[in-house]
């Protein structure tokens, strides 16, 4: 998934390279600065216990284990997570960032460790059938403020836009009728509609497989290979897949399905 | 997920965010205050070239919206090789913020206080810091209470703000266990009472320091 927000004010601040590589400044340290939402279940989120946990959390856990780095990791909304990764505030963000040709320009992405793809909610009582995106014309569609799925609803003519905080406010108003679907990750659904507790449904799925990516300051050769190899160790061991199917029953870093 | 489970999740987190919150409030009250009252000063004092410095952080302060002066200040600062942690970042945006609104308050306390005052300081061979000390402050306090309180209030909720910098404040701190939950309404509605509670507190103690002030003020 994800989200391109405050663009130009992050524009503005970019251009300031590190002289050594990433992955020096981290061995260094001792520790990989991780940045995550923190409330964008199941991806990463805190458990009842407020422990930090989720499917990104225990890949990025994973990976700094490889790269023989403590994991250390900070939670803050979304608008700021790109903005703090430019910054140098953090070294990576692991958060279901989707590669997308426009944050290519700014930062250098890890190998694809998740696939998926756009799908609708609707309500349980649902009779009518939204195939694709131009089926919801003169329909309301909510979104995640500044998620790709944003931008792909507002690529679509006469689709009426609501753009919501996270998630859980984004299923409310999808239950209580005051939008006519809502267009999250494929991935995401199950989990909320079994939180949420809301009579709601998946709907089909739509646009083309996204893949998702750890991004981190550009030129960095030797990090970005440290990474790659990491996230091909785990997938060669078996560890990710174990972790894929803890969070979702499918091993994610293969062919997209869609949830039901 | 029942109520009392809901309660029993959500309470021990946006306690610890509202600790957050009012540490933000109270540092950047405390700071925003001195700093308001030294601008309220060189301007008041047409002090050269610093009254007019002044005079433009308060335009620019007030001009633009604080949610871009914490990203500028904590994301866009490290460009020019200035590194602050959240905490500190926060704080310095929040006191920047609230000192610009704070010393118009007590500009206009200060010249609501009549000229007469000042007058007779003077002719009584006082300075102008002492007439200001001892004559013009205490009454000019008086006049900008009600106000200096619009806008400490403000700053307890505009404290919210500094989610965006990775702080867990009671917003955030919110916003994690609706994550967690996805149960946003009573959640929010939680969030607005402890909001609701540090502004009533400050409210009341607002009103005492009223009456302090009122009391030379009596017949």
């Amino acid at each position: 998934m994800k989200k391109i927000l405050l663009a130009s004010l992050m524009a503005a601040f970019a251009g300031h390279a590190l002289a050594a590589d990433l992955l020096d400044t981290v061995k260094q340290r001792g520790t990989l600065k991780i940045a995550v939402e923190g409330t964008y279940p199941p991806f990463t989120f805190k458990d009842a216990q407020q422990n930090l946990t989720g499917f990104d959390v225990e890949v990025a856990t994973e990976v700094a284990k490889r790269l023989k780095v403590k994991p250390e990791f900070t939670t803050g909304e979304w608008s700021g997570l790109l903005a703090g990764l430019q910054a140098g505030k953090f070294d990576v963000v692991v958060n279901q960032v989707g590669i997308t040709d426009k944050r290519k320009e700014t930062f250098d992405f890890s190998q694809p460790y998740t696939f998926s793809s756009a799908q609708l909610i609707v309500r349980k009582n649902e009779s009518r059938v939204f195939k694709s995106l131009d089926d919801l014309k003169g329909k309301k569609v909510g979104v995640g403020q500044g998620s790709n799925y944003a931008d792909m609803v507002k690529a679509v003519n006469g689709i009426e836009v609501k753009v919501y905080p996270s998630a859980p406010e984004n299923l409310q108003d999808l239950a209580s009728g005051r939008i006519d679907a809502a267009l999250n990750d494929s991935l995401l659904i199950p989990f909320a509609i079994k939180q949420a507790k809301l009579p709601l449904k998946a709907g089909h799925p739509v646009g083309d497989v996204t893949t998702m990516g750890i991004p981190f300051a550009k030129n960095n050769p030797k990090f970005k290979q440290a990474v790659d190899k990491a996230l091909n160790d785990m997938k060669a061991d078996g560890s990710f897949k174990k972790i894929s199917v803890k969070w979702f029953g499918i091993d994610v870093s293969k062919a997209p399905t869609a949830a039901k | 997920m029942e109520w009392a489970d809901l309660i029993s999740a959500a309470l021990p987190v946006m306690l610890k965010g509202a600790l957050y919150t009012l540490m933000f409030a109270v540092v950047a009250m405390v700071l925003g205050l001195l700093l308001g009252f030294v601008v309220a000063l060189l301007r008041v004092g047409k002090v050269p070239v610093l009254s007019q410095l002044v005079a433009f952080y308060v335009s620019a302060m007030r001009g633009t919206p604080l949610l871009v002066q914490i990203f500028v200040i904590y994301y866009g600062l490290p460009g020019i090789g200035i590194e602050l942690d959240p905490v500190p970042a926060g704080i310095i945006a929040l006191t920047l913020n609230v000192a610009a609104y704070l010393s118009e308050s007590l500009r206009g306390g200060i010249a609501g206080v009549d000229r007469g005052q000042w007058d007779a300081g003077l002719s009584l061979g006082f300075s102008w810091w002492q007439t200001m000390r001892y004559i013009v402050a205490p009454q000019a306090l008086r006049l900008s209470v009600p106000s200096l309180s619009n806008s400490l209030i403000s700053l307890i909720k505009d404290t919210s703000l500094v989610s965006v910098i990775t702080v867990t404040e009671l917003m955030l701190a919110t916003k994690e266990v609706i994550a967690q939950t996805f149960q946003p309404l009573p959640l929010y509605l939680g969030a607005a009472a402890l909001y609701w509670m540090m502004s009533a507190s400050f409210e009341r103690l607002q009103k005492r320091v009223e009456r302090k002030l009122e009391m030379a003020h009596q017949r």
